[in-house]
């Protein structure tokens, strides 16, 4: 008896300083990026990434129900959670550190807020174990990450982070779309679960599609990868170093935890899917070799990377059984990638650095965008047109409309006419008028009795 | 009278004698009408809260006058009513201490809270109509009530902008008048009935009846801003911030919206009104107004242009809502009433700050407004990303419940309605946000005033700051007990139950 | 009792003009307290019939009071009361010896006039009352003025003339003037439809019925404040009120054909008076016009003919009673206070008179038949009344007149918000006559909230009881 109770008494303090554990680690970022909250403190970057650090510590997995979240929401980790967290941990220390050296001690107040938030935003998208607490996470992280962009960058990143934007909208459109197919389908709206319910959804191609697309916009996969080589020119390091860490490897992980990869089985689809992904490498090799320039590297790295990742999808759609065998191997794959990608980074950071690379004129194909990039603006031109060309000129037909009603004084200047002429003759008229009723009276009665 | 049939006239009460007492005070009296004002908001909370409190644990609350001979003028409190009552008492006290701070040391101020609380008391009223011609005598009370407020500023801009109202609200009124007068004379009741009181009328009324029906809506349609009935709520852009504030978020629009709520489910009933064949083109009108609204607030310079033609697409939602037909639509449909007017009052509370501050008027004055004033522009952003539907916040709850709604109905293309809702929003949302918080600062803000170390007055701070938390709070705590959403499940099966 | 003490009250003002005031007053107070008595005689036992000097008809003269004329009695007392406080601040020592002893006199007419039973009683009152009317407009002094009264006497002459003729014609024929016995007696001939035209035409004349309405704005405009007041709330009401009473009582052989055609004037009246109201620059001006439409909205309850258009049209007497005393009382202390009544330049007056104001908007509000008000409850019965005798093109014109007046009401209502500029010299404004006015509006504004009230008395002794039958 003693011993239940001891036991319950170790689940009780088991699950409050899991629960709290798990809170913290997204929690503490996100109260640290009121200004206010960490004024007093030392290294509140470091500070923040500690929940993190412990609960690697801890030896099992943990997870939490959180009914009362949003629709009903969770924190967990496991084995490949521990993995991608331990690379993000890493990469953010980094990056923490690469951000104070390169101001020296006088970081900006703001860029630390825009920092925590998507520090915030990428633990928490780890530890989520269901759709909404993902999507909800990394639409943190994303927007996050776009004002790091912006509030660090150059004229240039401003630019990336601009597409990145938007791109970042259409995503998350197409990822909302997902979730309310999911959930049409499905009440509970864990991984596990959702794999299980689209295998068999009628739908499941739609949301197969509609969540590849929008996580192919955050990756920056081809064709959709337009922001990245630009944002790898900016001159931040540790925007940099993180570029493949934030926006790509979590769009990847979204990528395996959405998907019923290795219950279902597309052939058509995967196919196609394939063929994109070695279209992909193969773009990034061309762009790479023909936009020769050191820094732009790690983009075309990335590029080809994820080709090869949507390659080995597009295998694993088509014979879900490999998928089923090696599928674990894409968590390694996409550590490795943020890995790679950082290490890339940084290499050639250092030796550009070091040697002081001639800066090769640019391409003029590197500063117009391709007409493919164009289309965004396209549309606001058309929408601008809409706005300002056409409906200005409706409402000039209507006013002129208006204007012909307003002719009608014409004639109510008659009828005031009427009322003052009434009103001048008034004996004559009266006595008229009274006779006039007079009669109309007495043939309305003779009407009646005869 | 008892407690339950007193409680509703009190409701009423709490704002209309401290209105009533406003309007006799002299001007310079600050102290006696701000403590009434707050006083009466207070008081109205602390009844709300026992009138939730009673209608959950099914307490029958109802206020009955004689009117007509055969009419009633009742005020009844229902699941329904009780959602609406509760987010005007929240917001009213969020807006009187923001209207408190907005106002101080102009004119006119015992008219203009006098009005305030007349108003309230009206929305109040309309909230708790128990049936039709209650609801048209409050609508109308609020007609009038809002007109000395867009006036206010009694510029002449400002009285173009009445007018404008005027015409659009009356004659709107007219038409819900001759509805309701025909609906009675075919029924001979007007009471709201869950499921509706029509569906035992004979097959061959059914024409008269959707003459009614469109009425009916277009009366309430011209508040609510559906396309292309709204016309008067840009232009009534020129009242004072608090007032916009109010009016967009809890009084005149919401005043339309819940009125057609009220039409579809308790006079016609939902699934009667469907198989009327009304309920389709009530959703083509509310997309068409969701996706012209957008494109119009584009082009907006003017801050709080553009936050209007942004509410005359987000109030469709709601109808958008109803519209399809369906139980999670509706509770989407509900609960965007509640979130709508959380989010946009803190977007116009931010928006009053602004110009009450710096003179900032157009979204091309906003500059890097976000250093000088960071804690109103939290608030902003908040209250932008839950317009825009970004999870975890409020917005992202109504248009998750919409979406699915549309799907539970088999209407998919809604969605496509809502997708490109949410584009037009984040377009014309962002860039005042890239401006605010990154583009480069100008030199000096149009007409600056100062206010020592804070940003601005703690009366004009906490309000928008408080509104942009419950944001928060509604999308984050959406699935706790007594939350806006529960409280639309608890309705809905009400109105869906077999 | 009724009429007697308003007689007693002129004839004691007239002989001591300076106490005029305290008199007046006194004597007010008394009438009510008189109607008050009345109403709780005829509540409590029904329709009353008194036979003055023991004659009884269909010799004698006969009084005869149920719930339609307790209601115009109730009205006139209520709205003579208004108009007696608000005279005690508005007229100066020279005007109120004149002022005083008219208005009872005209009072006295009044209520002789509702209590009448007989058609040639209702001649009797009909041309005192006329006289009276005119004299007070004269009083204002002044070309126009006098002009307008003169006009006004004219077409008094001549609408009184006209039912004179047909008193006589159905004398004649019928050798009563009993409205009761007439109503047993009275057979279709030739004799008989020249008397009932000849004594429509005249009372439409005197009710102003588009188009015969051209002689009421002039003298309404011109006359002092309180006598405009009087003239709108209950003047023209009184020539309804006969010709309500003899179509109710006599005419039950008048076809549908007459009854749509009065109808159609009645819509025009209340588009032609809407539309000219918001023609018009001067503020006096603008609520005569507002009389002639709401005087037509009274004859859209012909065509409809049910009891709950005819209480439509009742509700709508009373609570125009009400609303347009107010909005004249306004009116008046616009005038007196800035004076002029130009509505362009009003924004300097307006604001510096909140209560006017606000008395001006609330009458407004009943005029404009928004809700709550009386204005309202009339609108909602004769708009159900349209709708259930399937006439619903009635229903239109309603809403299209509510419509006209809310933008003249708020043409006016829009410059209390104005900025206003130099404050231009003025003159102050007794309490009084402010709080009248309030008083008033505020009157018609509960019409809209205690509608039941007066709708169960208006049911006493079945005025309308003929209509249930047919």
């Amino acid at each position: 008896m003693g011993a239940f109770y001891y036991d319950s008494g170790i689940r009780a303090v088991n699950a409050t300083l899991s629960t709290f554990l798990l809170l913290s680690v997204p929690g503490l970022p996100l109260l640290l990026a009121f200004p206010a909250l960490r004024s007093r403190l030392y290294w509140p970057c470091y500070i923040a990434l500690l929940p993190a650090l412990i609960l690697l510590t801890v030896p099992m997995g943990v997870s939490i129900e959180l009914p009362w979240l949003l629709l009903g929401s969770g924190l967990g980790i496991d084995g490949v959670g521990r993995l991608l967290l331990a690379m993000s941990v890493l990469l953010w220390t980094a990056a923490v550190t690469l951000l104070h050296t390169a101001k020296g001690k006088t970081v900006d107040d703001r860029l630390t807020t825009f920092f925590l938030l998507t520090l915030a935003g990428n633990l928490g998208v780890i530890l989520a174990t269901e759709l909404v607490g993902f999507f909800a996470f990394s639409a943190l992280m994303g927007y996050g990450f776009y004002a790091l962009l912006v509030a660090g960058g150059d004229e240039r990143t401003r630019r990336a982070a601009r597409v990145y934007l938007v791109f970042l909208i259409l995503a998350d459109l197409a990822l909302f779309e997902a979730l309310l197919i999911a959930a049409a389908t499905t009440e509970d709206l864990g991984f596990e679960a959702v794999r299980q319910a689209m295998a068999q959804s009628p739908s499941s191609t739609l949301y197969l599609s509609m969540v590849l697309a929008g996580f192919a916009a955050k990756a920056g996969v081809w064709p959709l990868h337009f922001w990245l080589p630009l944002a790898f020119g900016s001159s931040r390091p540790a925007m940099t170093l993180l570029l493949g860490a934030v926006p790509v490897a979590i769009a990847l992980l979204g990528v395996v935890r959405w998907l019923p990869l290795g219950e279902t089985s597309l052939p058509a689809l995967g196919l196609i899917i394939q063929g994109m992904g070695v279209v992909a490498m193969l773009y990034a090799i061309l762009a790479g070799v023909e936009r020769a320039q050191l820094k732009m590297l790690p983009a075309y790295a990335t590029i080809f990377a994820t080709g090869l990742f949507v390659t080995t999808l597009g295998t694993g759609l088509n014979d879900p059984a490999v998928w089923s065998r090696q599928g674990n191997l894409a968590y390694f794959f996409i550590v490795s990638l943020g890995f790679g990608v950082a290490v890339l980074v940084v290499t050639i950071g250092w030796l550009q650095a070091r040697y002081h690379y001639p800066a090769k004129p640019e391409k003029k194909a590197d500063d117009s965008s391709p007409w493919f990039e164009r289309w965004p603006s396209a549309v606001m031109r058309w929408a601008a047109q809409m706005g300002v060309g056409i409906l200005p000129r409706l409402r000039a037909a209507w006013r002129a409309k208006v204007g012909r009603l307003r002719q009608v004084r014409a004639w109510q200047r008659i009828l005031d006419g009427c009322e003052r002429s009434l009103q001048r003759w008034t004996f004559a008229i009266t006595l008229f008028l009274l006779l006039a009723s007079v009669i109309t009276f007495v043939m309305a009665f003779v009407g009646v009795s005869s | 009278m008892s407690w339950n049939a007193g409680l509703p006239l009190l409701v009423l009460a709490s704002s209309l004698l401290p209105g009533l007492v406003i309007f006799f005070l002299p001007e310079e009296r600050v102290a006696t009408r701000t403590s009434l004002n707050l006083a009466g908001a207070a008081l109205k909370l602390v009844l709300v809260g026992v009138m939730i409190w009673g209608v959950f644990h099914g307490h029958h609350y109802e206020t009955r006058l004689p009117l007509l001979p055969e009419l009633d003028l009742v005020l009844r409190a229902d699941a329904l009513s009780v959602l609406f009552v509760t987010l005007s008492a929240v917001l009213w006290l969020a807006t009187t201490v923001y209207a408190i701070g907005y106002l101080e040391g102009s004119p006119n101020r015992s008219r203009f809270f006098g009005f305030f609380s007349l108003c309230v008391t009206a929305t109040v009223g309309v909230a708790l109509a128990g049936n039709l011609i209650t609801f048209v005598l409050f609508y109308e009370l609020l007609t009038l009530a809002t007109y000395p407020l867009i006036v206010h500023r009694g510029t002449e801009v400002a009285r173009r902008a009445g007018r404008t109202y005027l015409i659009y609200t009356v004659a709107g009124g007219a038409l819900l008048l001759i509805g309701t007068v025909w609906l009675y004379t075919l029924t001979g009741t007007l009471e709201f009935t869950a499921r509706g009181f029509l569906s035992s009328l004979d097959e061959s009324q059914h024409r008269v009846l959707v003459i009614i029906f469109v009425l009916l809506i277009a009366g309430p349609g011209v508040k609510a801003a559906l396309v292309p009935l709204h016309g008067w709520l840009p232009q009534a852009m020129v009242a004072p911030a608090p007032v916009s504030a109010l009016l967009h978020a809890v009084a005149v629009v919401k005043a339309g919206a819940f009125g057609i709520v009220r039409v579809v489910y308790d006079v016609y009933g939902i699934q009667f009104a469907a198989s009327l064949g009304v309920t389709l083109p009530l959703a083509i009108v509310a997309a068409v107004t969701i996706i012209y609204g957008s494109m119009r607030a584009l082009f907006q310079d003017d801050l709080k242009r553009r936050l209007a033609f942004s509410t005359v697409s987000q109030v469709a939602y709601i109808v958008l809502g109803i519209a399809v037909v369906g139980p999670i639509a509706t509770i989407g449909g509900l609960v965007h009433l509640v979130h709508q007017g959380v989010m946009k009052i803190t977007l116009f509370f931010c928006a009053g700050n602004l110009a009450e501050t710096l003179g900032i008027h157009k979204v091309s004055e906003m500059n890097e407004v976000g250093q000088r004033m960071p804690w109103t522009m939290v608030a902003f952003t908040v209250g932008v990303f839950g317009m825009i539907g970004v999870p975890p916040l409020a917005g992202f709850i109504s248009k998750w419940y919409l979406g699915l709604g549309a799907l539970d109905a088999g209407q998919g293309w809604v969605i496509f309605i809502l997708a490109g809702s949410s584009l037009l929003n984040a377009a014309y949302f962002l860039p005042i946000l890239y401006a605010a918080w990154f583009k480069a600062p100008a030199d000096t803000w149009p007409a600056e005033r100062s206010f020592g170390r804070r940003e601005t007055a703690w009366a004009l701070l906490a309000p928008p700051l408080v509104t942009a938390l419950l944001t928060l709070a509604l999308g984050l705590l959406a699935s706790a007990p007594f939350s806006p959403l529960q409280w639309a499940h608890f309705i809905t099966t009400l109105e869906y139950a077999p | 009792m009724v009429i007697l003490l308003p007689l007693a009250g002129a004839m004691a003002c007239f002989l001591w003009p300076q106490r005029g005031v305290q008199l007046g007053l006194v004597s007010a107070l008394g009438v009510v307290a008189c109607v008050a008595v009345l109403g709780w005689q005829v509540v409590e036992q029904g329709a009353q019939r008194y036979a003055v000097g023991g004659w009884g008809a269909p010799l004698g003269i006969d009084l005869y009071a149920d719930g339609l004329s307790l209601l115009m009695l109730m009205v006139t007392a209520v709205v003579g009361l208004g108009i007696s406080v608000y005279s005690s601040g508005y007229f100066n020592r020279d005007k109120a010896r004149d002022f005083w002893p008219l208005w009872m006199f005209l009072w006295a007419a009044l209520n002789a006039l509702f209590l009448s039973a007989d058609i040639f009683n209702l001649y009797v009152t009909l041309e005192l009352l006329g006289l009276a009317a005119v004299a007070l407009v004269a009083l204002a002094g002044g070309a126009d003025a006098l002009t307008g009264a003169m006009r006004y006497l004219l077409v008094s002459l001549l609408g009184s003339l006209f039912f004179l003729l047909s008193v006589a014609l159905l004398y004649h024929s019928f050798g009563s003037v009993d409205i009761a016995i007439l109503a047993e007696r009275v057979e279709p001939s030739p004799a008989v439809w020249a008397a009932l035209g000849l004594m429509s035409a005249g009372l439409l004349l005197k009710t102003a019925l588009f188009p015969l309405h051209f002689w009421l704005p002039p003298a309404h405009a011109s006359a002092p404040a309180p006598v405009s007041a009087l003239l709108s709330a209950l003047v023209v009401k009184a020539s309804f009120y006969i010709l309500l009473r003899l179509w109710l009582e006599i005419f039950p052989l008048a076809n549908a054909a007459l009854a749509q055609l009065l109808g159609l004037l009645g819509a025009a009246a209340v588009l032609w008076g809407g539309i000219q109201a918001l023609r018009q620059t001067r503020l006096k001006m603008l609520i005569a016009y507002s009389t002639v439409a709401q005087l037509g909205y009274l004859f859209l309850a012909f065509p409809l003919a049910s009891i709950i258009g005819w209480t439509g049209a009742l509700y709508m007497l009373l609570s125009h009673a009400a609303a347009k005393t107010a909005m004249f009382m306004a009116a008046g202390n616009i005038l007196r206070f800035g004076g002029h009544d130009r509505i362009a330049d009003l924004d300097r007056v307006v604001q510096r008179l909140p209560l006017t104001v606000t008395a001006f908007g609330l009458a407004g509000v009943s005029i404009m038949g928004l809700p709550p008000s009386g204005g309202f409850i009339a609108k909602w019965l004769l708009l159900e009344a349209a709708i259930r005798s399937g006439q619903w093109w009635w229903g239109i014109i309603l809403i299209l007149g509510g419509l006209l007046s809310a933008t003249w009401v708020f043409k006016v209502i829009g410059y209390a918000f104005t900025q206003s500029g130099t404050p231009h010299e003025s003159r102050a404004v007794p309490v009084s006559m402010e709080w009248a006015a309030l008083a008033m509006a505020l009157v018609a504004i509960l019409l809209g909230l205690f509608a039941s009230w007066p709708l169960v008395l208006m049911e006493i002794g079945l005025p309308f009881g003929g209509e249930v039958a047919g």
